[in-house]
């Protein structure tokens, strides 16, 4: 009675054990599925405004074969989806259509899961591709904080003048200003003044630190940013880059791209199946701002105008924040413009503003970052128009005199995707072809079809009977991989990542075959088939965590390093050793008792009978 | 036979360390030929449909590409070029659309890499096997004697030169991918030395009386078959890899192979003979096993 209740629960918990394991197994198989249906790429062309009527399909069909584009479906709804017989060109074809319709439909390159209903319902969906098995352009950008630092000096600067010039704070004094700090002196008499100056300050500025010394009768005061205020400014600027450039993006029509952080400085951008990186460079890079400013007869900052040059009051009245949706247009005489739209605060401001200055000028100040011959970045700025406020303006109104209908459309998406303080250096730009992703992607699959059959090949041929455990395993383990693979969000497939899967299952086996020699020589030592197997097993495990942990510390390494291709290749190896560990060990035990189990039961009863 | 092993070991180990050796001059005196990821450059992969030479191919683009490049051959009418990074190209890839048109040049992947981020990845991928190599030394002294864990560190070592070496010696090119290769090797190899770590201190255990010579013997002898099945396994999905994987993975499959052939014969000839030498014996092992057995002989 006593002796028995041990016996039972471990079968309990072998059978519990088994049903995890296939479980787990028919889970993540599950995962793998969408993988045979990929996903179709589209082209969808929906009209900009409700009245708009869409371009007919027949003529879209004409303008796509006029340029060697074949289209093998197009279908008329809401929306009209084109679906082209080379998907890898669709990206071209969505410039050629944008270009063509653009000023009635709106392009848009989309993806399209293929997948059955019921797969597409559990949020299951295939493993990404990377751009070189996709075809797209790359581009890593520096984002010059340090840079952006100084202008934001600049800008408080400028600030404290304000401030002064407004309050009469007599007795201080802004000197030497540089990306270290902004110097404020003041006489025994300007003291409380300084002390006003600073509070105004550092309540618009949260992140700067004072520092107060005492010269002789002279205070002087130093504001800076502290390591930690200026690695919180550094967070800002990445940030405001990361989202501005994401909105460009978006405007530009490209839904799968990929844009995050790299390292400290860097932006990486990558773009799947767009072919011509010129129209993206010039949205991507520009940095342009728009400024709104009253003129000075004399001071202030000279610049250079359509005619000769004229003197700004250098604080602006409000910049490109403010600004909420810009769209290009004409005016009457069919010069481009481009209508702007304020936030409620930008509004107020303007409102302040011209009420003020009716009558008088005001100039509309273009800035943008160029690097000059030296590779130095440096501001250049263009007074774009000088106009008299003929009324009060309120949160709308439009910049005049603009060069192009090009210059007017880019400026409209850049102000409406936000503008950027850090000026951005392209430092790695790649262009991969479509035709070249296909060939990727073919020879990766052969490499991995050789790898695999050779490799089972051989488990057969040399361990018989445990081979076929080793080769269901394996089978298991590749299942379990490419499920897992599509299961965890961000993992994304490169052929360095295939080149990982490939040496994964090459390593996989090293698992079984450290087992199976352990079986071997316990046979050889006169144990019982059953034995030996428990004993193999366990005695082989520990060899096996310390020979796999040491993989995945390096894998892991590579990991936080690698970018791109390597981080493809870095995450399927990690993820190889986990599902390796779990095929090598947990299912080949599960499979080699069952297997011998049964054996073991047919050859009693034939030596019985 | 037992002489025999010993014997070969022994001048395997010293094999190993002339290698070394000669790997250290050979890196420091011919340098690695760094690849585009680490110097910056353009580097253009194209298809033509004419099959001309290397020189005819050249003479076509020298009046067409700006500056100096070089040309190189992938494969069947597939080409790649590379410009270094150079002062005042205005238009360093205007090339690609001023050739002429009977050439049906076809662009299958254009690369551009600044100078500076070039620097910066030979530093962080520097600073990446350094870690990877200090994480691993790490894990072994932890898990294992320190005679064990300094060979197998030492081992470890000696792989990763000796494929640096080779790359140096073919002239090949050293990009990131070789780099990653590079990491892989570092987990690889040591697994070799880890299984026979554990047989090693397996049998050291379980035969006090033997020379420790003997037993390093047995622990090769009965793990060799594992050795050499894993090893060939492995070597053959990378040389399907080198085969089939296309060129841009020749210089990744290539480390990954001469890295495994050389892990295979270092954790036999260095991580197995070394602790030997630094005085691996049975009393290393014995305090461990004592400690165990008065838990053992503590517990009712």
């Amino acid at each position: 009675m006593f002796a028995k209740t041990p016996s039972t629960r471990s079968f309990w918990q072998v059978r519990l054990k088994r049903i995890c394991v296939a479980a787990i197994i028919l889970v993540l198989a599950l995962c793998a599925m969408p993988n045979f249906y990929q996903n179709k790429t589209l082209l969808s062309i929906s009209p900009v405004t409700n009245e708009q009527a869409l371009p007919s399909n027949d003529l879209v069909k004409q303008v796509l074969e006029q340029h060697q584009f074949t289209v093998a479906q197009i279908n008329s709804n809401d929306t009209t989806l084109v679906e082209l017989s080379r998907q890898n060109y669709s990206a071209s074809a969505q410039q050629l259509l944008a270009q063509t319709f653009g000023e009635r439909a709106s392009v848009k390159v989309i993806e399209q899961a293929t997948a059955p209903f019921w797969l597409q319902k559990l949020g299951l969906s295939p493993i990404k591709l990377g751009l070189d098995l996709n075809g797209g352009v790359l581009f890593v950008l520096k984002v010059d904080t340090n840079k952006a630092l100084e202008k934001r000096m600049e800008n408080i600067a400028l600030e404290a003048q304000a401030i002064r010039v407004k309050e009469q704070l007599h007795g201080v004094r802004i000197e030497q200003n540089t990306i270290q700090g902004l110097q404020l002196v003041a006489t025994p008499q300007g003291k409380a003044g300084l002390e006003q100056l600073q509070n105004k300050l550092l309540k618009q500025y949260p992140h700067l630190d004072v520092q107060t010394q005492q010269q002789g009768n002279l205070t002087r005061a130093t504001l800076s940013y502290t390591e930690a205020g200026q690695a919180e400014f550094d967070k800002q600027t990445m940030l405001q880059a990361l989202t501005t450039l994401r909105s460009r993006i978006e405007e530009l029509g490209i839904t799968e791209a990929v844009t995050q952080r790299q390292g400290a400085n860097y932006i990486r951008i990558e773009l799947p199946g767009v072919q011509d990186p010129t129209a993206a460079k010039r949205i991507i890079g520009a940095t342009a701002q728009l400024s709104f400013h009253a003129l000075q007869d004399q001071g202030g900052k000279q610049v250079k105008a359509e005619y000769g040059t004229v003197n700004l009051n250098p604080l602006a009245i409000f910049s490109g924040a403010d600004i909420d949706s810009a769209q290009a247009g004409r005016d009457e005489y069919g010069k481009p413009l481009v209508q702007l739209s304020l936030s409620p605060q930008g509004g107020n401001k303007m409102l302040h503003f011209s009420r003020d200055n009716v009558g008088k000028p005001m100039a509309t100040l273009y800035s943008e970052y160029i690097a000059d011959s030296n590779d130095e970045i440096q501001q250049s700025s263009k007074v774009i128009s000088v106009a008299t406020i003929q009324q009060v303006l309120g949160q709308k109104f439009s910049i005049t005199n603009l060069d192009s209908w090009q210059k007017a459309q880019d400026l409209a998406l850049l102000l409406r995707a936000g503008s950027l303080d850090a000026p951005l250096t392209i430092v790695t730009e790649r262009t991969i072809g479509p035709s070249l992703g296909e060939q990727n992607i073919s020879s990766g699959f052969q490499a991995l079809a050789l790898g695999l059959s050779l490799t089972l090949a051989f488990m057969l041929f040399w361990y018989r009977k445990l081979g076929f455990i080793a080769c269901i395993a394996l089978f298991a383990n590749l299942i379990c991989l490419i499920g897992l693979m599509s299961l965890l969000p961000g993992v994304v497939l490169t052929l360095p990542g295939i080149a990982g899967l490939v040496l994964t299952i090459g390593m996989a086996v090293d698992t079984n075959v450290i087992i199976f020699e352990r079986i071997k020589e316990e046979r050889k030592q006169g144990s019982s088939m059953t034995c030996a197997l428990v004993r193999g097993y366990r005695q082989a495990q520990s060899s096996i965590v310390d020979a796999n942990l040491t993989t995945m510390i390096t894998a892991v390494v590579l990991m936080s390093i690698g970018y791109g291709p390597i981080k493809g290749f870095a995450i399927t190896l990690a993820l190889g050793i986990i599902t390796s560990m779990f095929c090598g060990v947990v299912v080949s035990a599960q499979l080699s008792q069952w297997f011998y189990r049964l054996n073991s039961m047919t050859t009693k009863g034939v030596q019985h009978g | 036979m037992a002489n025999f092993w010993q014997k070969a070991r022994t001048s395997g180990l010293i094999l190993s360390i002339v290698a070394v050796l000669f790997s250290c001059v050979l890196i420091a005196q011919q340098g690695l030929q760094l690849g585009q990821d680490f110097t910056g450059g353009y580097v253009t992969e194209f298809q033509i449909v004419q099959d001309l030479t290397t020189q005819a191919l050249e003479q076509h683009l020298t009046p067409y590409v700006e500056g100096e490049f070089k040309l190189a051959n992938l494969g069947t009418l597939q080409w790649q070029l590379f410009q270094p990074p150079q002062d005042n190209l205005s238009q360093p890839l205007a090339w690609q659309t001023e050739l002429p048109a009977d050439l049906g040049l076809q662009i299958l992947d254009s690369r551009y890499v600044g100078a500076q981020i070039g620097a910066e990845l030979i530093e962080q991928g520097g600073l990446a096997l350094f870690v990877s190599l200090l994480a691993v030394a790490l894990y072994l002294i932890v898990r294992f004697e320190w005679r064990l864990a300094l060979s197998a560190s030492l081992a470890l070592l000696h792989d990763v030169l000796l494929t640096v070496a080779f790359f140096v010696l073919i002239g090949m090119e050293f990009d990131l991918t070789v780099l990653a290769a590079l990491l892989a090797i570092i987990g690889y190899s040591l697994n070799d030395s880890i299984i026979i770590g554990d047989k090693v201190r397996e049998l050291v255990r379980a035969h006090p009386d033997n020379p420790v010579a003997n037993t390093i013997n047995q622990a090769l002898a009965s793990t060799l078959g594992r050795t050499i099945i894993t090893s060939s396994t492995t070597l053959t999905t990378i040389a399907a890899i080198w085969w089939l994987g296309g060129a841009s993975l020749h210089g990744f499959a290539s480390a990954l192979f001469v890295g495994i052939v050389l892990g295979t014969w270092s954790s036999i000839f260095v991580s197995a003979t070394l602790p030997q030498w630094l005085g691996l014996s049975y009393d290393n092992y014995q305090q461990k096993l004592t400690d165990k057995e008065l838990q053992q002989l503590a517990e009712p």
